[in-house]
Protein backbone atom coordinates (compact mmCIF):
# COMPACT_ATOMS: atom_id res chain seq x y z
CA UNK A 1 0.00 0.00 0.00
CA UNK A 2 2.92 2.30 0.67
CA UNK A 3 4.18 1.78 -2.84
CA UNK A 4 0.84 2.74 -4.28
CA UNK A 5 1.30 6.39 -3.33
CA UNK A 6 4.01 8.78 -4.39
CA UNK A 7 6.29 10.30 -1.84
CA UNK A 8 4.22 13.43 -1.64
CA UNK A 9 1.01 11.53 -1.22
CA UNK A 10 2.58 9.42 1.49
CA UNK A 11 3.63 12.45 3.50
CA UNK A 12 0.14 13.89 3.08
CA UNK A 13 -1.38 10.65 4.40
CA UNK A 14 1.09 10.65 7.26
CA UNK A 15 0.12 14.20 8.14
CA UNK A 16 -3.56 13.17 8.09
CA UNK A 17 -2.95 10.25 10.40
CA UNK A 18 -0.92 12.51 12.68
CA UNK A 19 -3.91 14.80 12.94
CA UNK A 20 -6.16 11.87 13.79
CA UNK A 21 -3.82 10.60 16.47
CA UNK A 22 -4.38 13.64 18.60
CA UNK A 23 -3.69 12.31 22.08
CA UNK A 24 -0.48 10.81 23.33
CA UNK A 25 -2.15 7.51 24.21
CA UNK A 26 -3.44 6.31 20.82
CA UNK A 27 -0.60 4.35 19.28
CA UNK A 28 -2.74 1.23 18.91
CA UNK A 29 -4.09 -0.08 15.61
CA UNK A 30 -7.54 1.29 14.67
CA UNK A 31 -10.58 -0.31 16.28
CA UNK A 32 -11.80 -2.10 13.15
CA UNK A 33 -8.52 -3.89 12.48
CA UNK A 34 -8.05 -7.28 14.10
CA UNK A 35 -4.52 -8.54 14.72
CA UNK A 36 -3.65 -11.80 16.42
CA UNK A 37 -2.49 -11.81 20.02
CA UNK A 38 0.94 -13.04 18.95
CA UNK A 39 1.62 -9.91 16.88
CA UNK A 40 0.30 -7.28 19.30
CA UNK A 41 2.90 -6.17 21.79
CA UNK A 42 2.04 -4.40 25.01
CA UNK A 43 3.75 -1.00 25.25
CA UNK A 44 1.86 0.30 28.28
CA UNK A 45 4.93 0.84 30.40
CA UNK A 46 6.41 3.26 27.85
CA UNK A 47 3.06 5.05 27.55
CA UNK A 48 3.14 5.92 31.23
CA UNK A 49 5.86 8.44 30.43
CA UNK A 50 3.44 10.37 28.22
CA UNK A 51 0.95 11.13 30.99
CA UNK A 52 0.50 14.85 31.52
CA UNK A 53 -0.55 16.16 34.93
CA UNK A 54 -2.42 19.47 35.33
CA UNK A 55 -0.51 22.38 36.86
CA UNK A 56 -0.30 22.28 40.63
CA UNK A 57 -1.93 24.92 42.80
CA UNK A 58 0.47 26.98 44.95
CA UNK A 59 -0.62 25.32 48.21
CA UNK A 60 -0.11 21.72 47.06
CA UNK A 61 3.03 19.75 47.97
CA UNK A 62 5.42 19.41 45.06
CA UNK A 63 4.60 16.35 43.01
CA UNK A 64 7.55 13.98 42.66
CA UNK A 65 8.80 13.29 39.14
CA UNK A 66 8.41 9.70 37.91
CA UNK A 67 10.27 8.02 35.10
CA UNK A 68 9.21 4.67 33.65
CA UNK A 69 11.79 2.75 31.67
CA UNK A 70 12.05 -0.78 30.38
CA UNK A 71 14.10 -3.03 28.16
CA UNK A 72 12.36 -5.66 26.03
CA UNK A 73 13.43 -9.10 24.86
CA UNK A 74 16.52 -9.53 27.02
CA UNK A 75 18.13 -12.92 26.47
CA UNK A 76 17.80 -14.01 30.10
CA UNK A 77 15.37 -15.93 32.22
CA UNK A 78 12.57 -13.97 33.91
CA UNK A 79 12.99 -16.00 37.08
CA UNK A 80 16.70 -15.25 37.25
CA UNK A 81 16.03 -11.59 36.48
CA UNK A 82 13.51 -11.48 39.33
CA UNK A 83 16.30 -11.92 41.88
CA UNK A 84 18.06 -8.80 40.62
CA UNK A 85 14.83 -6.82 40.41
CA UNK A 86 13.94 -7.77 43.99
CA UNK A 87 17.41 -6.88 45.21
CA UNK A 88 17.25 -3.26 44.04
CA UNK A 89 13.65 -2.47 45.07
CA UNK A 90 13.55 0.55 47.38
CA UNK A 91 17.23 1.45 47.07
CA UNK A 92 18.49 4.82 45.94
CA UNK A 93 19.77 4.84 42.38
CA UNK A 94 23.44 5.24 43.30
CA UNK A 95 23.27 2.34 45.75
CA UNK A 96 21.47 0.17 43.22
CA UNK A 97 24.06 0.87 40.53
CA UNK A 98 26.90 0.08 42.94
CA UNK A 99 25.31 -3.20 44.01
CA UNK A 100 24.71 -4.27 40.42
CA UNK A 101 28.24 -3.40 39.39
CA UNK A 102 29.68 -5.93 41.82
CA UNK A 103 27.11 -8.64 41.13
CA UNK A 104 28.32 -11.58 39.08
CA UNK A 105 25.09 -12.36 37.24
CA UNK A 106 24.65 -11.75 33.53
CA UNK A 107 21.46 -9.80 34.12
CA UNK A 108 23.19 -7.40 36.50
CA UNK A 109 25.07 -5.70 33.66
CA UNK A 110 21.85 -5.26 31.68
CA UNK A 111 19.88 -3.92 34.63
CA UNK A 112 22.67 -1.46 35.39
CA UNK A 113 22.55 -0.18 31.79
CA UNK A 114 18.78 0.24 32.04
CA UNK A 115 19.12 2.20 35.28
CA UNK A 116 21.74 4.52 33.81
CA UNK A 117 19.59 5.12 30.73
CA UNK A 118 16.59 5.88 32.93
CA UNK A 119 18.63 8.30 35.04
CA UNK A 120 19.82 10.09 31.91
CA UNK A 121 16.26 10.29 30.55
CA UNK A 122 15.01 11.66 33.86
CA UNK A 123 17.51 14.50 33.88
CA UNK A 124 17.17 15.40 30.20
CA UNK A 125 13.48 14.85 29.44
CA UNK A 126 11.55 14.74 32.70
CA UNK A 127 12.86 17.80 34.55
CA UNK A 128 14.61 16.01 37.38
CA UNK A 129 17.03 18.39 39.02
CA UNK A 130 19.58 16.16 40.69
CA UNK A 131 20.43 12.84 39.13
CA UNK A 132 21.23 11.24 42.50
CA UNK A 133 17.92 12.29 44.01
CA UNK A 134 16.11 9.27 42.57
CA UNK A 135 15.06 5.98 44.09
CA UNK A 136 13.69 2.79 42.65
CA UNK A 137 9.99 2.66 43.39
CA UNK A 138 9.04 -0.32 41.21
CA UNK A 139 11.24 -2.93 39.60
CA UNK A 140 10.09 -6.22 38.13
CA UNK A 141 10.71 -8.62 35.29
CA UNK A 142 8.26 -10.05 32.82
CA UNK A 143 8.15 -12.87 30.28
CA UNK A 144 9.17 -11.99 26.73
CA UNK A 145 8.31 -13.79 23.48
CA UNK A 146 10.03 -17.18 23.49
CA UNK A 147 11.55 -18.94 20.49
CA UNK A 148 10.91 -22.68 20.30
CA UNK A 149 13.53 -25.21 19.34
CA UNK A 150 13.86 -28.99 19.41
CA UNK A 151 15.75 -30.75 22.11
CA UNK A 152 16.56 -34.29 21.01
CA UNK A 153 16.16 -37.11 23.50
CA UNK A 154 16.94 -40.79 23.14
CA UNK A 155 14.68 -43.32 21.43
CA UNK A 156 13.41 -40.79 18.92
CA UNK A 157 11.76 -38.70 21.59
CA UNK A 158 12.01 -34.95 21.60
CA UNK A 159 11.16 -32.04 23.76
CA UNK A 160 10.34 -28.49 22.75
CA UNK A 161 13.07 -26.26 24.11
CA UNK A 162 12.17 -22.66 24.89
CA UNK A 163 14.75 -19.98 24.19
CA UNK A 164 13.78 -17.68 27.01
CA UNK A 165 13.55 -13.91 26.78
CA UNK A 166 12.44 -11.47 29.43
CA UNK A 167 11.52 -7.82 29.84
CA UNK A 168 12.77 -5.66 32.66
CA UNK A 169 10.71 -2.73 33.99
CA UNK A 170 11.81 -0.02 36.37
CA UNK A 171 10.16 3.10 37.78
CA UNK A 172 12.33 5.81 39.27
CA UNK A 173 10.81 8.45 41.52
CA UNK A 174 12.44 11.70 42.56
CA UNK A 175 13.30 12.10 46.20
CA UNK A 176 15.13 10.23 48.95
CA UNK A 177 14.28 6.52 49.27
CA UNK A 178 11.42 5.92 51.71
CA UNK A 179 12.57 4.71 55.12
CA UNK A 180 11.61 1.09 55.71
CA UNK A 181 10.85 0.20 59.31
CA UNK A 182 12.65 -2.99 60.20
CA UNK A 183 10.14 -5.65 61.22
CA UNK A 184 11.60 -8.11 63.67
CA UNK A 185 10.27 -11.57 64.48
CA UNK A 186 8.95 -10.22 67.76
CA UNK A 187 6.90 -7.58 65.95
CA UNK A 188 5.43 -10.18 63.65
CA UNK A 189 4.58 -12.44 66.56
CA UNK A 190 2.88 -9.58 68.40
CA UNK A 191 0.86 -8.70 65.31
CA UNK A 192 -0.20 -12.33 65.00
CA UNK A 193 -1.36 -12.42 68.59
CA UNK A 194 -3.25 -9.15 68.08
CA UNK A 195 -4.98 -10.62 65.08
CA UNK A 196 -6.01 -13.69 67.04
CA UNK A 197 -7.31 -11.66 69.96
CA UNK A 198 -9.35 -9.29 67.81
CA UNK A 199 -11.40 -12.05 66.24
CA UNK A 200 -15.15 -11.82 66.72
CA UNK A 201 -16.77 -15.11 67.53
CA UNK A 202 -20.27 -15.37 66.11
CA UNK A 203 -23.16 -17.57 67.18
CA UNK A 204 -21.34 -18.76 70.22
CA UNK A 205 -22.83 -19.74 73.52
CA UNK B 1 8.61 -52.24 19.97
CA UNK B 2 8.36 -52.79 16.21
CA UNK B 3 9.79 -56.34 16.38
CA UNK B 4 7.26 -57.90 18.76
CA UNK B 5 4.41 -56.24 16.77
CA UNK B 6 5.66 -57.82 13.58
CA UNK B 7 5.84 -61.21 15.18
CA UNK B 8 2.24 -61.00 16.35
CA UNK B 9 1.15 -59.86 12.90
CA UNK B 10 2.84 -62.80 11.23
CA UNK B 11 1.31 -65.12 13.79
CA UNK B 12 -2.11 -63.59 13.17
CA UNK B 13 -1.72 -63.97 9.41
CA UNK B 14 -0.72 -67.61 9.70
CA UNK B 15 -3.57 -68.32 12.09
CA UNK B 16 -6.19 -66.85 9.77
CA UNK B 17 -4.76 -68.69 6.76
CA UNK B 18 -4.70 -71.98 8.64
CA UNK B 19 -8.27 -71.54 9.82
CA UNK B 20 -9.51 -70.87 6.35
CA UNK B 21 -7.60 -73.73 4.79
CA UNK B 22 -9.14 -76.20 7.23
CA UNK B 23 -12.70 -75.26 6.15
CA UNK B 24 -14.11 -77.86 3.66
CA UNK B 25 -15.46 -77.37 0.12
CA UNK B 26 -14.58 -73.73 -0.21
CA UNK B 27 -12.15 -73.56 -3.08
CA UNK B 28 -13.11 -70.06 -4.27
CA UNK B 29 -12.31 -68.42 -0.98
CA UNK B 30 -9.79 -65.73 -1.43
CA UNK B 31 -6.90 -65.27 0.85
CA UNK B 32 -7.93 -62.65 3.42
CA UNK B 33 -6.13 -59.33 3.08
CA UNK B 34 -3.75 -58.95 5.92
CA UNK B 35 -4.62 -56.30 8.50
CA UNK B 36 -2.69 -53.18 7.52
CA UNK B 37 -1.21 -51.54 10.54
CA UNK B 38 1.05 -48.55 9.92
CA UNK B 39 4.50 -49.29 11.16
CA UNK B 40 6.44 -46.42 12.61
CA UNK B 41 9.62 -45.80 10.69
CA UNK B 42 12.40 -43.24 10.88
CA UNK B 43 10.39 -40.48 9.22
CA UNK B 44 10.28 -37.27 11.32
CA UNK B 45 6.70 -36.15 11.70
CA UNK B 46 7.42 -32.81 13.26
CA UNK B 47 10.03 -30.70 11.57
CA UNK B 48 10.85 -27.66 13.71
CA UNK B 49 11.03 -24.23 12.08
CA UNK B 50 14.79 -23.93 12.71
CA UNK B 51 15.55 -26.85 10.43
CA UNK B 52 15.58 -25.87 6.77
CA UNK B 53 16.32 -22.19 7.26
CA UNK B 54 19.76 -22.55 5.65
CA UNK B 55 18.20 -23.74 2.39
CA UNK B 56 15.64 -20.94 2.54
CA UNK B 57 18.27 -18.23 3.06
CA UNK B 58 20.45 -19.59 0.23
CA UNK B 59 17.58 -19.48 -2.26
CA UNK B 60 16.92 -15.98 -3.48
CA UNK B 61 13.49 -14.91 -2.12
CA UNK B 62 13.14 -12.27 -4.83
CA UNK B 63 13.63 -14.79 -7.62
CA UNK B 64 11.16 -17.15 -5.98
CA UNK B 65 8.57 -14.39 -5.64
CA UNK B 66 9.00 -13.40 -9.27
CA UNK B 67 8.66 -17.02 -10.34
CA UNK B 68 5.49 -17.27 -8.28
CA UNK B 69 4.09 -14.28 -10.10
CA UNK B 70 4.25 -11.72 -7.29
CA UNK B 71 4.79 -8.25 -8.73
CA UNK B 72 5.81 -5.20 -6.70
CA UNK B 73 4.92 -1.80 -8.02
CA UNK B 74 7.84 0.52 -8.61
CA UNK B 75 8.82 2.32 -5.41
CA UNK B 76 9.16 6.06 -5.81
CA UNK B 77 11.76 7.56 -3.53
CA UNK B 78 10.61 11.12 -3.39
CA UNK B 79 10.96 13.81 -0.83
CA UNK B 80 8.20 16.33 -0.54
CA UNK B 81 8.82 20.03 -0.11
CA UNK B 82 6.46 22.58 1.26
CA UNK B 83 5.90 25.62 -0.93
CA UNK B 84 3.41 27.48 1.23
CA UNK B 85 6.17 29.15 3.24
CA UNK B 86 9.86 29.93 3.03
CA UNK B 87 12.46 28.30 5.19
CA UNK B 88 13.79 31.40 6.92
CA UNK B 89 13.80 35.14 7.23
CA UNK B 90 15.46 36.82 4.25
CA UNK B 91 17.48 39.95 4.92
CA UNK B 92 16.40 40.17 8.55
CA UNK B 93 15.66 43.43 10.21
CA UNK B 94 18.44 44.60 12.53
CA UNK B 95 16.73 46.37 15.41
CA UNK B 96 18.59 49.52 16.45
CA UNK B 97 20.34 49.24 19.76
CA UNK B 98 18.65 50.91 22.66
CA UNK B 99 15.16 50.51 21.28
CA UNK B 100 12.58 50.91 24.07
CA UNK B 101 15.32 51.41 26.62
CA UNK B 102 16.55 54.51 28.37
CA UNK B 103 19.81 55.33 26.65
CA UNK B 104 22.35 58.15 26.66
CA UNK B 105 21.32 59.08 23.11
CA UNK B 106 18.69 61.75 22.66
CA UNK B 107 15.15 60.51 22.58
CA UNK B 108 14.26 62.51 19.53
CA UNK B 109 17.13 61.14 17.46
CA UNK B 110 16.13 57.63 18.36
CA UNK B 111 12.52 58.30 17.40
CA UNK B 112 13.59 59.70 14.08
CA UNK B 113 15.70 56.70 13.30
CA UNK B 114 13.18 54.12 14.30
CA UNK B 115 9.98 55.66 13.02
CA UNK B 116 11.02 56.48 9.54
CA UNK B 117 10.15 53.56 7.38
CA UNK B 118 10.79 55.62 4.29
CA UNK B 119 14.51 55.37 4.88
CA UNK B 120 14.66 51.86 3.62
CA UNK B 121 13.99 51.83 -0.11
CA UNK B 122 13.98 48.08 -0.26
CA UNK B 123 11.13 47.98 2.26
CA UNK B 124 9.13 50.44 0.21
CA UNK B 125 9.69 48.39 -2.93
CA UNK B 126 8.63 45.26 -1.12
CA UNK B 127 5.46 46.91 0.17
CA UNK B 128 4.65 48.09 -3.36
CA UNK B 129 5.08 44.54 -4.68
CA UNK B 130 2.83 43.17 -1.95
CA UNK B 131 0.17 45.81 -2.72
CA UNK B 132 0.22 44.76 -6.38
CA UNK B 133 -0.91 41.28 -5.53
CA UNK B 134 -2.94 42.11 -2.43
CA UNK B 135 -4.71 45.48 -2.81
CA UNK B 136 -6.16 45.31 0.72
CA UNK B 137 -2.73 45.49 2.35
CA UNK B 138 -2.11 48.73 4.20
CA UNK B 139 0.75 49.59 6.52
CA UNK B 140 -1.66 51.45 8.78
CA UNK B 141 -4.22 48.67 9.31
CA UNK B 142 -1.94 45.66 9.01
CA UNK B 143 -0.30 45.88 12.46
CA UNK B 144 -3.66 45.46 14.22
CA UNK B 145 -4.43 42.37 12.17
CA UNK B 146 -0.98 40.99 12.88
CA UNK B 147 -1.36 41.50 16.61
CA UNK B 148 -4.70 39.73 16.44
CA UNK B 149 -3.11 36.78 14.66
CA UNK B 150 -0.30 36.73 17.22
CA UNK B 151 -2.72 36.62 20.15
CA UNK B 152 -4.89 33.94 18.56
CA UNK B 153 -1.86 31.82 17.69
CA UNK B 154 -0.60 31.88 21.26
CA UNK B 155 -4.06 31.07 22.65
CA UNK B 156 -4.21 28.10 20.25
CA UNK B 157 -0.79 27.06 21.53
CA UNK B 158 -2.00 27.02 25.13
CA UNK B 159 -4.95 24.82 24.18
CA UNK B 160 -2.78 22.95 21.67
CA UNK B 161 -5.33 23.26 18.91
CA UNK B 162 -3.25 21.97 16.02
CA UNK B 163 -5.61 22.81 13.16
CA UNK B 164 -6.06 26.41 14.25
CA UNK B 165 -2.36 26.79 14.91
CA UNK B 166 -1.48 25.60 11.42
CA UNK B 167 -3.77 28.20 9.90
CA UNK B 168 -2.26 31.04 11.96
CA UNK B 169 1.39 30.08 11.88
CA UNK B 170 3.64 28.99 9.00
CA UNK B 171 5.09 25.53 8.67
CA UNK B 172 8.54 26.83 9.53
CA UNK B 173 7.35 28.47 12.74
CA UNK B 174 5.13 25.62 13.92
CA UNK B 175 7.86 23.18 15.04
CA UNK B 176 9.75 25.98 16.76
CA UNK B 177 6.65 26.93 18.73
CA UNK B 178 5.59 23.42 19.62
CA UNK B 179 8.83 21.47 20.07
CA UNK B 180 8.99 19.91 23.49
CA UNK B 181 5.64 21.38 24.46
CA UNK B 182 3.48 18.30 24.17
CA UNK B 183 4.37 17.19 27.68
CA UNK B 184 4.25 20.67 29.15
CA UNK B 185 1.38 23.00 30.10
CA UNK B 186 1.63 26.58 28.87
CA UNK B 187 -0.39 29.38 30.48
CA UNK B 188 -0.16 32.57 28.46
CA UNK B 189 -2.25 35.69 28.36
CA UNK B 190 -1.96 39.05 26.67
CA UNK B 191 -2.55 41.82 29.20
CA UNK B 192 -2.26 44.98 27.10
CA UNK B 193 -0.27 46.64 24.37
CA UNK B 194 2.04 49.37 25.66
CA UNK B 195 2.72 50.91 22.27
CA UNK B 196 0.72 50.51 19.08
CA UNK B 197 2.44 47.94 16.89
CA UNK B 198 3.95 49.16 13.65
CA UNK B 199 5.60 47.87 10.52
CA UNK B 200 9.37 48.41 10.60
CA UNK B 201 10.67 46.30 7.74
CA UNK B 202 9.39 44.50 4.67
CA UNK B 203 10.94 42.21 2.11
CA UNK B 204 9.50 40.33 -0.82
CA UNK B 205 11.84 37.48 -1.73
CA UNK B 206 11.16 35.15 -4.63
CA UNK B 207 11.84 31.42 -4.61
CA UNK B 208 13.06 29.48 -7.65
CA UNK B 209 11.32 31.72 -10.23
CA UNK B 210 11.08 35.50 -10.34
CA UNK B 211 7.28 35.47 -10.11
CA UNK B 212 6.97 33.20 -7.07
CA UNK B 213 6.86 35.94 -4.42
CA UNK B 214 6.58 35.66 -0.65
CA UNK B 215 5.96 38.74 1.40
CA UNK B 216 7.74 39.04 4.76
CA UNK B 217 6.81 41.96 6.97
CA UNK B 218 8.48 42.70 10.30
CA UNK B 219 6.48 44.35 13.06
CA UNK B 220 7.63 45.90 16.26
CA UNK B 221 5.40 45.11 19.22
CA UNK B 222 5.78 46.38 22.78
CA UNK B 223 3.30 44.71 25.08
CA UNK B 224 2.66 43.26 28.49
CA UNK B 225 2.23 39.50 28.70
CA UNK B 226 1.89 36.79 31.33
CA UNK B 227 3.66 33.51 30.73
CA UNK B 228 3.87 30.50 33.04
CA UNK B 229 5.35 27.18 31.90
CA UNK B 230 4.64 23.97 33.80
CA UNK B 231 6.41 20.67 33.22
CA UNK B 232 4.85 17.23 32.87
CA UNK B 233 4.10 16.93 36.60
CA UNK B 234 2.49 20.35 36.94
CA UNK B 235 5.48 22.04 38.57
CA UNK B 236 6.41 25.57 37.62
CA UNK B 237 9.36 25.74 35.24
CA UNK B 238 9.43 29.34 34.15
CA UNK B 239 7.58 32.60 34.72
CA UNK B 240 4.64 33.24 36.97
CA UNK B 241 0.91 33.63 36.50
CA UNK B 242 0.59 36.77 38.61
CA UNK B 243 3.41 38.95 37.32
CA UNK B 244 3.00 40.49 33.85
CA UNK B 245 6.19 41.24 31.97
CA UNK B 246 6.94 43.98 29.43
CA UNK B 247 7.98 42.41 26.18
CA UNK B 248 9.49 44.05 23.12
CA UNK B 249 9.21 41.75 20.14
CA UNK B 250 9.98 41.88 16.45
CA UNK B 251 7.54 39.58 14.70
CA UNK B 252 7.87 38.45 11.12
CA UNK B 253 4.64 37.77 9.25
CA UNK B 254 4.71 35.96 5.95
CA UNK B 255 2.31 35.39 3.09
CA UNK B 256 2.58 33.63 -0.23
CA UNK B 257 1.28 36.69 -2.11
CA UNK B 258 1.01 34.98 -5.50
CA UNK B 259 -1.39 32.41 -4.05
CA UNK B 260 -4.95 33.84 -3.99
CA UNK B 261 -5.77 31.71 -0.94
CA UNK B 262 -2.66 32.70 0.94
CA UNK B 263 -2.97 34.25 4.37
CA UNK B 264 -0.75 36.34 6.55
CA UNK B 265 0.75 34.03 9.14
CA UNK B 266 3.34 34.33 11.87
CA UNK B 267 6.68 33.24 10.45
CA UNK B 268 9.14 33.93 13.24
CA UNK B 269 10.58 36.33 15.74
CA UNK B 270 13.82 38.28 15.65
CA UNK B 271 15.79 38.34 18.87
CA UNK B 272 18.27 41.25 18.78
CA UNK B 273 21.85 40.89 19.93
CA UNK B 274 21.34 43.42 22.69
CA UNK B 275 18.31 41.66 24.15
CA UNK B 276 18.49 41.32 27.95
CA UNK B 277 19.01 37.81 29.27
CA UNK B 278 15.88 35.88 30.17
CA UNK B 279 14.95 35.03 33.73
CA UNK B 280 16.79 31.98 35.09
CA UNK B 281 14.83 28.70 35.29
CA UNK B 282 13.95 27.24 38.66
CA UNK B 283 16.35 24.38 38.37
CA UNK B 284 20.05 23.65 38.80
CA UNK B 285 21.65 22.56 35.58
CA UNK B 286 24.92 20.67 35.27
CA UNK B 287 27.30 22.42 32.89
CA UNK B 288 29.81 20.00 31.41
CA UNK B 289 33.34 20.80 32.49
CA UNK B 290 36.46 20.99 30.35
CA UNK B 291 37.93 17.84 28.85
CA UNK B 292 40.90 16.88 30.97
CA UNK B 293 43.91 14.86 29.91
CA UNK B 294 44.83 11.98 32.21
CA UNK B 295 46.85 13.40 35.05
CA UNK B 296 45.35 16.88 34.91
CA UNK B 297 43.38 18.27 37.78
CA UNK B 298 40.19 20.28 37.54
CA UNK B 299 40.73 23.74 38.99
CA UNK B 300 37.30 24.95 40.05
CA UNK B 301 38.47 28.49 40.86
CA UNK B 302 40.13 29.12 37.51
CA UNK B 303 37.29 27.65 35.45
CA UNK B 304 35.00 30.21 33.80
CA UNK B 305 31.49 29.24 32.86
CA UNK B 306 31.18 29.86 29.08
CA UNK B 307 28.70 32.62 28.31
CA UNK B 308 26.61 32.59 25.14
CA UNK B 309 27.58 34.98 22.36
CA UNK B 310 25.37 38.02 21.92
CA UNK B 311 24.32 37.55 18.33
CA UNK B 312 21.08 38.42 16.66
CA UNK B 313 19.12 35.30 15.86
CA UNK B 314 15.65 34.61 14.59
CA UNK B 315 13.31 32.27 16.34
Amino acid sequence: MATACTGRGLSFLRSLTCHVRGTALSGRPPAGLHTSAALEVNKNWERRNLQLYPPQLPGEPRRAAEVHHCRRQIKYSKDKMWYLAKMIRGLSIDQAITQLEFNDKKGAKIVKEVLLEAQDMAVKNHNVEYKSNLYIAESHSGKGKYLKRIRYHGRGMFGIMDKVYCHYFVKLVEGPPPAVEPRTGLDQAQEYLLGLRSRTVRHSL
Amino acid sequence: MAVPLRRTLIALHRATCNNLKSADGWVDVRQPHPLVVPVRGKKRHFIPPAVGIKEKTKADPEARARAAGLVFRQQYVERSINISCTAGIFDPYIPPEGDARLSTLSREGLKQRTEQLRQSAASQLAIRKIKEHDPLFNTKTFPELAQDIFIQAHMALTQFNKEKLHSLVTERCYPEMTRGNRLKTIRWSFVESLEPPRVVHARCPDMVTKTNLYGQVTLRMHSRQILALYDRFGRLLLGSEDEPKDVLEYLVMERHVVNPYGRWRLHGKIVPAWAPPKDPIMKTVLIPGPKLKPGEDFDALQFEVPKPQSVQWSK
